[in-house]
């Protein structure tokens, strides 16, 4: 079973997230602080990680946590959900969604269809397992 | 601009490609250039002044050996030789300053030489034209007068106190001339020299007194006048540019209020909407059918919400200046049309409404998040204002000179005929589009403008009321240099 962390400072839209992707069979973890979110995920490493963009002090904390947790962990999977999503002007550069230089393997925006959300966090996981198992068996063949 | 086909009257409607008049952005979008910088492309603009100079110099010459070895004319004398003398150490100094400042313009010496550099430009061009003042005649002659060019320009570029030094060093220039010439150090000389060139040993002094002051009495009131005038000028400039300067950081301020607003509202709306998911798909169970048309009702509203929302923040991002755009990519808009009608056509086959499609293969260069605004907003309206059991046609063609032309043509209410040139404007609904769509947010057709714009995007629109609207769109083969968006 799957295990992933929600990221989000928003409690209500972070716990409905967590009921559907429940219900889905996933085991879930939320995480309202942003700056928590590093020690969560070296207390469990999540299968993926469901991160808000933007933090009430900080717009672009996200952006930020998404480049540590990319450093810090390697290929963890990371899906953005952001309320502002425009890879232009306001609020973010486009150098913040250009995705050499974002790690995200994803983006979904809020409102969030969560059919879409469901489908995205599957397709997420079998791209993970595909690369670790593509990873192994270059290692065996090494 | 209308035309008639049957009984039916069509109204057209070009987008224009600029911003709304009294709305242009009063931004500078180059960068603010550093006073260093200002200086050097002054001073390579007085070298292109130095080049007409140099021209005029050996245009004299030619004439002097024309009336000296050709055909002389009585009572005037012009050596053909001082003037190709002075014309070619103007070409030196011309030739060694554009190399000066193409070494040193990047590098950190540029402040320094900048500033000396000026001043050496300064005294070099008033020794070089006391020398001209000399040979053309310090006396008796239009030359003297020339520091007038020189007293001019400074007013121009230079503050107050500076042109007053120039005008000073123009003047003391001329007093040297004058001393030298009237003492016999230096043979005086002058075109004229044929019909008046008396010894300048018997000019009493009172007529060199006034000589010279009749020139620095025209010297000092030119000065004054320029100067003065100048410096209205440039007092209005600098106010002009603490405007504009306020006007972008206002701007800049606004955009970021605008992101932390769309954030603070969008956030709330998506908790909302969120959790009436989880109601209305059974994840607490059943619920009462009166509840769940309740919740429907609340997600129903949640999703305009949201969506007036997003348009709001679309614009905005439209409008700001705070970040660069990403670059134009390349854009098959067949393929972008294409995903945009998938996404579309549930929202139209719950009305019956059909796309028919005439898609070729078309890559534009464009900002991509532009492309697909348009395009969206532009289909969307076809699909809302058209009537149940409708078609709309959408059809892409690349165009033989690059760009592509991409057509949406609905059959649905129309757009009256006045009405027609402010579907642009923001909030702007016609009371027959507000009644057949209700959840339409009036921005849709702004943000096509505003990204239409943005990408030098040609927008064309026909209508005719009860009988459909046309949207022609002109994507050029590459944006160019984009329109500044409206505030």
């Amino acid at each position: 079973m799957a295990y992933l962390l929600i990221v989000d400072d928003d409690a209500d839209f972070a716990s409905a997230m967590d009921a559907v992707l429940r219900s889905e069979g996933y085991e879930t973890g939320i995480e309202t602080d942003c700056e928590k979110t590093i020690d969560r995920i070296r207390e469990r490493r999540p299968d993926a990680v469901i991160l808000d963009v933007m933090f009430p002090e900080n717009d672009k904390a996200g952006f930020q946590l998404a480049r540590s947790i990319r450093r810090m962990f390697g290929e963890l999977p990371l899906l953005l959900v952001t309320a502002v999503k425009q890879s232009f002007l306001l609020g973010f550069s486009s150098r913040d969604l250009h995705p050499a230089w974002l790690p995200a393997a994803g983006f979904v925006e809020k409102p969030v269809d969560f059919s879409l959300l469901c489908k995205m966090v599957s397709d997420i996981l079998a791209r993970a397992k595909g690369i670790a198992q593509q990873s192994l068996r270059s290692q065996g063949d090494g | 601009m209308s035309s008639e086909t049957a009984d039916t009257v069509w109204t057209a409607y070009d987008l224009p490609l600029q911003g709304r008049p009294g709305l242009e952005s009063a931004d500078s979008s180059t960068p603010a250039e550093s006073d260093e910088l200002i200086l050097l492309r002054n001073q390579t603009w007085f070298c292109s002044l130095r080049w007409l100079a140099i021209a005029a110099l050996a245009a004299l010459g030619l004439l002097g050996w024309v009336t000296t070895v050709l055909s002389p004319i009585p009572g005037i004398h012009l050596d053909p030789g001082w003037p190709v003398l002075v014309a070619s150490v103007l070409l030196l100094l011309n030739v060694t300053h554009l190399i000066m400042v193409r070494k040193i313009s990047q590098s950190a010496r540029r402040a320094v030489f900048a500033r000396r550099g000026l001043w050496l430009q300064i005294v070099l061009d008033l020794v070089v034209l006391t020398a001209v003042v000399h040979y053309l005649g310090s006396l008796y002659t239009f030359a003297p007068f020339m520091y007038l060019f020189h007293i001019v320009l400074a007013c121009i570029f230079l503050p107050y106190a500076q042109s007053l030094w120039v005008m000073l060093a123009g003047m003391g220039m001329y007093v040297i001339c004058l001393a030298l010439e009237s003492t016999g150090l230096i043979m005086a000389r002058s075109v004229l020299a044929g019909v008046l060139m008396p010894d300048r040993r018997v000019i009493s002094l009172a007529v060199l007194a006034w000589q010279f002051g009749s020139v620095a009495f025209v010297s000092l009131t030119v000065w004054y006048l320029a100067s003065r005038l100048s410096n209205a000028l440039r007092q209005r400039d600098e106010e002009l540019s603490g405007i504009n300067r306020r006007l972008v950081a206002a701007t800049e301020e606004r955009a970021g209020h605008m992101l932390q607003t769309t954030h603070q509202l969008k956030s709330p709306f998506a908790a909302i909407q969120a959790n009436t998911q989880l109601l209305l798909r059974g994840y607490f169970g059943s619920l009462p059918d009166t509840a769940v048309g309740v919740i429907e009702q609340i997600a129903t509203r949640c999703e305009m919400l949201s969506r007036g929302i997003t348009a709001m923040l679309q614009l905005a991002n439209l409008r700001s200046h705070a970040q660069n755009p990403p670059p134009p990519v390349t854009v098959d808009l067949s393929a972008l049309i294409g995903s945009n009608m998938a996404a579309l056509r549930p929202q139209a086959a719950r009305r019956g409404i059909v796309f028919e499609q005439d898609l070729s293969p078309a890559a534009v260069q464009v900002v991509h998040d532009h492309a697909v605004m348009i395009i969206d907003n532009i289909l969307s309206n076809a699909v809302n204002y058209s009537r149940d059991g409708q078609r709309v046609w959408v059809s892409c063609r690349a165009k033989p000179d690059g760009g592509a032309v991409v057509v949406v043509r609905d059959t649905g209410i129309g757009i009256l005929p006045e009405k027609l040139p402010r579907i642009f404007d923001d909030y702007f609904r016609t009371t027959e589009a507000a009644a057949h769509n209700r959840s339409s947010t009036g921005l849709g057709l702004a943000i096509v403008r505003q990204a239409a714009l943005a990408g030098r995007i040609l927008v064309h629109v026909e209508s005719a009321p009860a009988h459909g609207t046309v949207f022609s769109l002109d994507f050029p083969s590459s944006p160019g240099k984009p329109e500044r968006p409206d505030k």
